[in-house]
């Protein structure tokens, strides 16, 4: 009697926490047309936790037509759920001080689980050359 | 024994675990991740989100460059709430005029506005004396307009409420009448209740 309560409780964790469980598939072209223009990063991880659940894969950067700074980034969610973070962008000049005249736009955003996905911002002027991106888990 | 242990301890804990609940006024990086999220209304941190997001697809377009006299001049047209709340579309149309004219791509006029007003009368005041003095038309006619809409889409599945946020916006060439660049931004918030933080 005992053991079919048991067996039934397991049975009912069992789907919630399948239930819960949020995973991607996905599928893409296999011969690139485009080529990522890959930068070297460095990289502060004071949250191991959130760096462990949504990975930085990797930043590329390109120039607009305009002259802006235009970088993406390449985020993984390395865990079987949706993860939710905000992240926002700073930028610095070519002096390296940091452009702190606009409010930055802190984003909301969320990845599923096994989620491959990117962000990116544009730099508000040309005279950016450097960034930073901060993330920190909702 | 016991409970002359017991009781005085509970006594400290019970105003220190009251006092937990409530937090005092502080101050909070306006759009932070701290911020009160309402779902049925249109919050700091959505606008600057808006703004931020369709100023750089603005941008990144480079049709701010497309001008023949750089940098290029823009007047600001209707923006339309199509919300329902009371908006201020300014909360919008600033944070995109101030990153265009930081960007250096293009100037924002305040003596033509929509219906003939100006955003800066004695400005316009001033441009018409001088225009006046020197025989010569001296301003420069706006070479974009932009104009815009937010819209409010709000649905409800029992207690959970979901607010949609559509932002869009249109850069129409003053002299061909025809939209160069649109963008959107589309923000969904969804809970039972308003909280504090993201």
């Amino acid at each position: 009697m005992k053991t079919g309560i048991f067996l039934t409780l397991a049975g009912a964790l069992l789907l919630a926490v399948s239930g819960c469980s949020n995973s991607m598939n996905s599928v893409e072209n296999a011969q690139k047309s485009g080529q990522r223009q890959m930068i070297a990063d460095q990289r502060a991880v004071t949250d191991t936790g959130l760096a462990g659940k949504v990975s930085v894969v990797g930043v590329n950067s390109a120039m607009t037509s305009g002259g802006f700074l235009k970088v993406q980034i390449e985020l993984l969610n390395t865990t079987r759920s949706l993860q939710r973070f905000s992240y926002h962008f700073e930028w610095f000049e070519a002096n390296g001080m940091q452009l702190t005249t606009l409010t930055p736009a802190e984003i909301p955003d969320e990845i599923q689980g096994g989620e491959d996905k990117f962000i990116s911002s544009v730099a508000p002027t040309p005279a950016c050359k450097d960034f930073r991106v901060k993330f920190i888990e909702n | 024994m016991k409970n002359r242990i017991i009781l005085p301890i509970l006594a400290a804990a019970i105003p220190l675990a009251g006092g937990g609940c409530g937090t005092n006024a502080h101050y909070i990086q306006t759009g932070g991740s701290q911020s009160v999220v309402t779902i049925g209304q249109i919050n700091i941190q959505d606008y600057i989100q808006a703004a931020s997001s369709m100023t750089s697809e603005l941008l990144a377009s480079g049709v701010l460059d497309r001008v023949a006299n750089p940098p290029a001049i823009l007047a600001i047209s209707r923006i339309v709430n199509n919300t329902g709340q009371q908006v201020d579309t300014d909360l919008l149309t600033k944070k995109i005029r101030v990153a265009v004219l930081q960007s250096g791509k293009a100037l924002t006029t305040t003596t033509m506005g929509l219906g003939g007003t100006a955003e800066d009368p004695m400005a316009k005041g001033l441009q018409q004396e001088n225009d006046f003095k020197s025989d010569v038309q001296n301003t420069r006619t706006p070479d974009f307009t932009l104009s815009g809409k937010i819209i409010q889409l709000a649905v409800k599945a029992g207690d959970t409420s979901q607010s949609t946020y559509s932002f869009q916006l249109s850069l129409t060439d003053a002299r061909t009448g025809l939209a160069v660049w649109e963008g959107e931004k589309e923000i969904t918030k969804q809970g039972t209740r308003s909280s504090v933080g993201f």
